[in-house]
């Protein structure tokens, strides 16, 4: 454990004497590239710290945005290494707490994100990288009121965090607002145009508005966009197959499910829908192998067992099998229907 | 293309009913349910009459004063009405919801089943204005087997042995009373609660002896044995054998469909032929239904209403056993996805020669709105046949009508001035029932066909007719009162047809086997038949 990490119960309240020389003249530059590390505009942040760099050798700033920049770029390794060098260096600092704790949340390393987070914010309670990263924390501890409210707050103070923007977006899509989710997933490719999944969540919730070439649109640029690394969205191919299926494009749905189904093959729900356009396009033995397939994953949830069982007894229904048709349709019958919320 | 248009002319009609509710702060259960509506002649005087179905105060389920009363209005032939409720005595009891009309008897005056929560009555026309109450004597008092008073919805008047006296089928909805029932929502902002907190009930079918009573035979023809919780009803001969099959539309569980064997029972085959759940696999709050042939392929198909985030599922019955959902193939998928739907009919409103689809809009919570993705009041919906398997949402242009948002529930299709235009009489909750004049353009032709049976049931109910004109657009429609949600429309069957101004043949296929041919027939007529 690093020393930044080991010192946070009794965080320090002294800075290092000299920083602010060490920056002088490059404040400008740093704002700059901080904003387009904000933004994945992972270039340009690149070539601006390269001369900031040979400028101002001394600044630390520059080392919390190579630390960022290396997250960016997939250098975990490296990213660690400066993100530590950093928050020993300067452990008082929200913002290098901020997007340390963002870099564990992306390793999945979600305790020691909760902890960054709180002491960031701790630190310095108008700080909207800290408060963003908080408010996200919260929400996945489903304390989705207090995360809300610190993201929005967030936002009021800096309206071009692109990821603050998204993490809203989320919290109205759970909550199935689509128009209130479709403004933040707006904002959020606005100011992040290589955010997949932003893309995708705005597709999917001018879905339900009616707005389907919005939706289309979305998902194509969204499909564009889709890369490895932070922003990849491993389920942009699934929805836009089912979304191109509902405006009957079978042909094109088909090409999205297949990549569904090589991205994610554990994935009950992919190989269920693929094996729902199969029966429709009337590849009756497709659909049965895909069936299969959705019924052999481990239900997790998205798609029930009742589902697959009423998808299979058609598709056996469909290719004359009458003892496994008979056998679905039992354990349809069987099966009762999902618990829905106690109210309409 | 003729532009499909409704004028609501209640104002100016002397109709000034009101659906009630009786609704109480914690919204229970019942108070979100009724609301059916019913077209019929009962004075056989060639016009309409319009019954309505309304609800009782609550908790005491009594139709206080005038404002809970069922409602009887006569068609003046002018676009007036007249309230004859208390002459006719159908004010009824407890808290009605649904209403089947039909002559069961075969006296030639059509007779009234009024479905309800805690009273279901049959009332038999005694051919002079009046009804009178018959239900304990004909024994359709919608107490199940063990005893219990079933929450009456939907009813449907079809004759399933093809005896020639019609049945009766009685969807039943929740095992609920007051002592049992759940409060949802915070206090003041109450909703409606899910249907799965009940448990559901069995339907009925009560099978008509000739004699002024029923036999109730529910359980021997297997109908009960299959639990719903069952809203709308619709009949058709889905698989053309000469006997009519019963759709369910149950609440959140899978819906039935009872397929007639030879009239000696019924297997429920919902799962096997895909009409059970959408091609999600899951329910849907299915509310009203329609089951007619919308693509003129000599196959009755399905429309269900259902609610806000759903979309209404549109099963194509594919003449091989099997429904294939059609709902987004179709294109209603994306604009029904918003709606919450009761009444639905399967209709030609601009006499092409193609049925639209009509559905009566509202949620079924009155706080619905607090969740923003939910509306209460909602304005109805019309979906133009293009012709090709889809249909195009052309309510905007509807007409003003066509705008109104209001709690609509069931609704009833017949052409009420006799025009040859299909006619709507849509139920609101809280708000006066509007009458939707067809007033869509084009001067299309068609006919209006009022069977008679003799061998058949006198109504000619279950009679499938297929229509012919000159430039050889083949239709097929049969005959039914049951359909759309808790509601009764016009037995008489209708054809629109375009410009040809004569129909090359009409074949009419009898439920006593009888298939009767009729050649040239003039367009633009209403065109008795009697069975042969």
């Amino acid at each position: 454990m690093r020393i930044a990490l080991l010192l946070l119960p009794i965080a320090m309240c002294t800075t290092l004497p000299g920083f602010a020389q060490t920056c002088v003249g490059a404040e400008g530059q740093l704002a700059k590239a901080s904003t387009a590390l904000t933004r994945n505009a992972v270039d340009n942040a690149e070539t601006i710290l390269r001369t900031l760099s040979a400028s101002h050798r001394e600044c630390p700033e520059i080392i919390l945005d190579q630390a960022r920049l290396a997250q960016a770029k997939g250098r975990v390794e490296e990213a660690a290494e400066l993100f530590y060098r950093y928050t020993d260096s300067d452990p008082n600092d929200s913002r290098g707490l901020a997007y340390f704790g963002r870099f564990f949340l992306e390793q999945h390393d979600y305790m020691r994100a909760d902890a960054l987070s709180a002491a960031a914010v701790d630190k310095n309670p108008s700080d909207p990288a800290a408060l963003a990263l908080r408010g996200q924390v919260l929400v996945m501890k489903e304390q989705s009121p207090e995360g809300q409210a610190l993201l929005e707050k967030a936002v009021e103070l800096d309206p071009d965090d692109p990821e603050a923007q998204f993490q809203l977006g989320v919290i109205y899509d759970k909550a199935k607002a689509a128009p209130q989710a479709v403004q933040y997933f707006q904002k959020a490719t606005a100011l992040n145009p290589s955010d997949a999944r932003a893309w995708d969540y705005l597709a999917l919730n001018l879905e339900p508005l009616g707005d389907l070439e919005g939706a289309d649109g979305a998902y194509r640029k969204g499909l564009q966009v889709n890369q490895p690394g932070r922003y990849h969205d491993a389920f942009l191919d699934y929805n836009y197959g089912r979304f191109l299926a509902k405006r009957n494009d079978l042909t094109a749905s088909k090409r999205h499910l297949d990549r569904a189904v090589e991205l994610t093959p554990q994935v009950r729900a992919v190989w269920y829908e693929r094996a729902k356009l199969d029966l429709r396009m009337q590849n009756y033995q497709q659909a049965s192998l895909d069936g299969e397939k959705a019924a052999a994953c481990v239900q997790q949830g998205g798609i029930i067992d009742l589902q697959i069982y009423t998808l299979l007894t058609q598709v056996y229904e469909r290719l004359g099998n009458a003892d496994l048709a008979k056998k679905y349709a039992e354990l349809t019958r069987k099966t009762p229907p999902p618990v829905r919320g106690e109210q309409r | 293309m003729p532009r499909i248009q409704f004028e609501n002319r209640q104002q100016e009609s002397g109709i000034t009913f009101v659906l009630d509710n009786g609704t109480l702060p914690d919204k229970p259960m019942l108070d979100g349910i009724p609301g059916g509506v019913a077209v019929l002649d009962y004075d056989n005087d060639g016009y309409l009459d319009i019954f309505f179905a309304n609800g009782a105060s609550l908790p005491g389920l009594i139709k206080a004063g005038n404002k809970f009363a069922n409602r009887l209005y006569h068609n003046n032939h002018d676009g007036t009405f007249t309230d004859v409720t208390d002459r006719a005595g159908l004010r009824g009891e407890g808290y009605s919801i649904g209403a089947a009309a039909a002559d069961y008897d075969n006296d030639g005056f059509v007779d009234l089943y009024v479905s309800g929560f805690d009273r279901n009555i049959l009332y038999h026309n005694n051919g002079n204005g009046t009804f009178t109450d018959v239900t304990t004597k004909a024994g359709v008092t919608g107490i199940s087997s063990a005893g219990k008073k079933l929450w009456g919805i939907s009813a449907a008047w079809l004759d399933y042995d093809n005896d020639g006296k019609l049945d009766l089928f009685v969807t039943n909805y929740l095992d609920w009373s007051f002592a049992t029932s759940r409060v949802c929502g915070p206090p003041g902002q109450r909703v409606s609660c899910s249907p799965t907190l009940y448990k559901g009930q069995p339907n009925l079918l009560y099978h008509n002896n000739g004699d002024g009573t029923f036999t109730d035979v529910s359980e021997t023809m297997g109908i009960s044995g299959h639990i719903g919780k069952g809203m709308g009803v619709a009949i058709a001969d889905y698989n053309d054998d000469g006997w009519m099959d019963i759709f369910v539309a149950n609440d959140n569980e899978r819906n039935f469909l009872f397929k007639n064997h030879g009239g000696r029972g019924f297997d429920e085959i919902g799962i096997e032929s895909f009409v059970a759940y959408t091609d999600n696999g899951v329910p849907v709050s299915s509310m009203g239904v329609d089951f007619r042939d919308w693509n003129n392929d000599g196959r009755p198909s399905l429309v269900v209403t259902a609610l806000g985030g759903e979309t209404y599922p549109l099963f194509r019955n594919e003449g091989n056993g099997f429904f294939s959902y059609e709902s987004y193939r179709a294109g209603i998928g994306f604009r029904s996805f918003k709606m919450s739907g009761w009444g639905a009919g399967i209709q030609d409103f601009d006499n092409d020669g193609y049925k639209d689809l009509f559905t009566a809009n509202s949620h079924v919570s009155e706080n619905a709105n607090l969740d923003k993705q939910q509306h209460y009041r909602q304005a109805n919906a019309v979906f133009r046949n293009m012709h090709d398997g889809t249909f195009q949402d052309v309510s905007g242009n509807a007409g003003d009508a066509m705008q109104l948002l209001a709690a609509h529930r069931g609704c009833a299709f017949g052409d009420l001035n006799n025009d040859g235009k299909v006619d709507i009489v849509v139920s609101a909750i809280g708000s006066p029932a509007e009458l939707l004049y067809n007033t869509s353009s084009g001067g299309s032709r068609w006919i209006l066909i009022k069977t008679v049976g003799v061998k058949s049931n006198r109504d000619g109910i279950g009679t499938r007719i297929k229509l012919t004109t000159a430039s050889g657009l083949v239709q097929y429609n049969h005959v039914t009162a049951a359909g759309s949600y808790a509601s009764s429309n016009d037995p008489r069957v209708h054809f629109g047809f375009g410009t040809d101004t004569v129909i090359k043949e009409i074949e009419l296929k009898w439920p006593s086997g009888t298939v009767q041919v009729l050649h040239n027939v003039k367009a633009d007529q209403i065109l008795t038949v009697t069975e042969e």
